[in-house]
């Protein structure tokens, strides 16, 4: 798949990678971070121009976002049908307002794979549209312009760049996990001392 | 002591524990080897590539020729195909198409062009010559 993709953005350019990127936006599973990369080898190489396919690809990517955003936002009553004033989906969205901004940030760059989930969160729960738009478009910015400068930095070493940062992502989704868990483990701890020392 | 209770949390303290240090393990390997692979063989700006590993089954001819600024018509030639049908295509659609009976025949053919058309490496120069005692004056 990247590979066909990416001939088919050296023949089109920079509206196929934006369609690409839009794409990946909404959800579907497209190598948009390779292909991001390899634009910017692309443009050091004079085959793509930087600043249009850099502009384009950014306003692509957050309209995506943004639609995804809505899927969330429309999708709302569904959600709480299932699970409306459930303890765990009071939780969920309160923690979701507390760590929302990072969240939306991170992904959109560093931990990729929670991307849409974190899209779909931010509308179901009714994160702010603004907070969000502003996190996403800075989050988008660093994706854009940093991996693709890392690309257009590294040249023709793009791929060797495209396998360090896929793995650092995969790095960082596993100490968040790791962080998590401890997390659960101390308060499992704390609740089970308050079980053998009741207050009184 | 109370006896232990297996809840809901502990398990998941188990289970997420458990896959964030497999996952610090696997990606964290990865990366550090991606990372010591990372060599200064690019060519500074301004400059042409030359390295022909580094060409790609998914690039194109006009792609291959811009990155290694030879003409188009060189590698055309060398494919033995006509440029206006083929421009689009990558280097694994051509060789499925022309070379079907050979696997990777387009990217040896390409490589072995661009490799005649560069210019021969320049030769170091020739050392200085060994200072000769002066005699002394007079």
């Amino acid at each position: 798949m990247s590979e066909y993709l990416l001939t088919q953005v050296i023949n089109y350019g920079a509206p196929l990678l934006a369609i690409i990127v839009l794409i990946g936006g909404l959800g579907v599973p497209l190598p948009c971070t390779v292909l991001v990369i390899a634009a910017g080898a692309f443009a050091r190489q004079g085959i793509l121009p930087w600043h249009t396919t850099a502009i384009l690809s950014l306003v692509s990517v957050v309209i995506g976002d943004a639609l995804s955003y809505s899927l969330g936002y429309y999708s709302r009553d569904l959600v709480l049908r299932r699970f409306s004033e459930t303890p765990r989906w009071l939780q969920a969205e309160q923690s979701f307002q507390k760590w929302g901004p990072l969240s939306i940030f991170f992904s959109r760059f560093l931990v990729t794979a929670i991307a849409l989930p974190v899209n779909l969160l931010s509308g179901t729960s009714l994160f702010p549209f603004r907070k969000f738009f502003a996190y996403d478009f800075l989050g988008e910015t660093v994706w854009i312009f940093g991996y693709g400068g890392l690309g257009y930095l590294f040249g023709s070493q793009w791929e060797l760049v495209n396998e360090f940062l896929s793995n650092f992502g995969g790095l960082v989704l596993g100490v968040i996990l790791f962080f998590i868990g401890i997390k659960q483990g101390m308060q499992w701890l704390k609740k089970q001392q308050r079980k053998v020392t009741p207050a009184g | 002591m109370p006896a232990p209770v297996k809840s809901k949390q502990r398990v998941l303290t188990i289970v997420l524990t458990i896959l964030g240090c497999l996952l610090i393990t696997f990606f964290g390997l990865r990366a550090f080897h991606a990372f010591k692979k990372f060599n200064g063989h690019r060519p500074p700006p301004g400059q042409v590539e030359t390295d022909v590993e580094l060409i790609r089954d998914w690039m194109t001819v006009p792609f291959i020729a811009r990155m290694y600024a030879v003409p188009e018509k060189i590698i055309f030639d060398a494919l033995e195909i006509l440029p206006r049908e083929n421009r689009d295509k990558s280097l694994e659609e051509i060789n499925r198409e022309y070379y079907p009976e050979t696997d990777g025949l387009a990217m040896q053919i390409v490589k072995a062009a661009i490799l005649a058309h560069q210019p021969p490496p320049k030769a170091a120069p020739p050392p200085a010559p060994f200072p000769s005692p002066t005699p002394a004056a007079p």
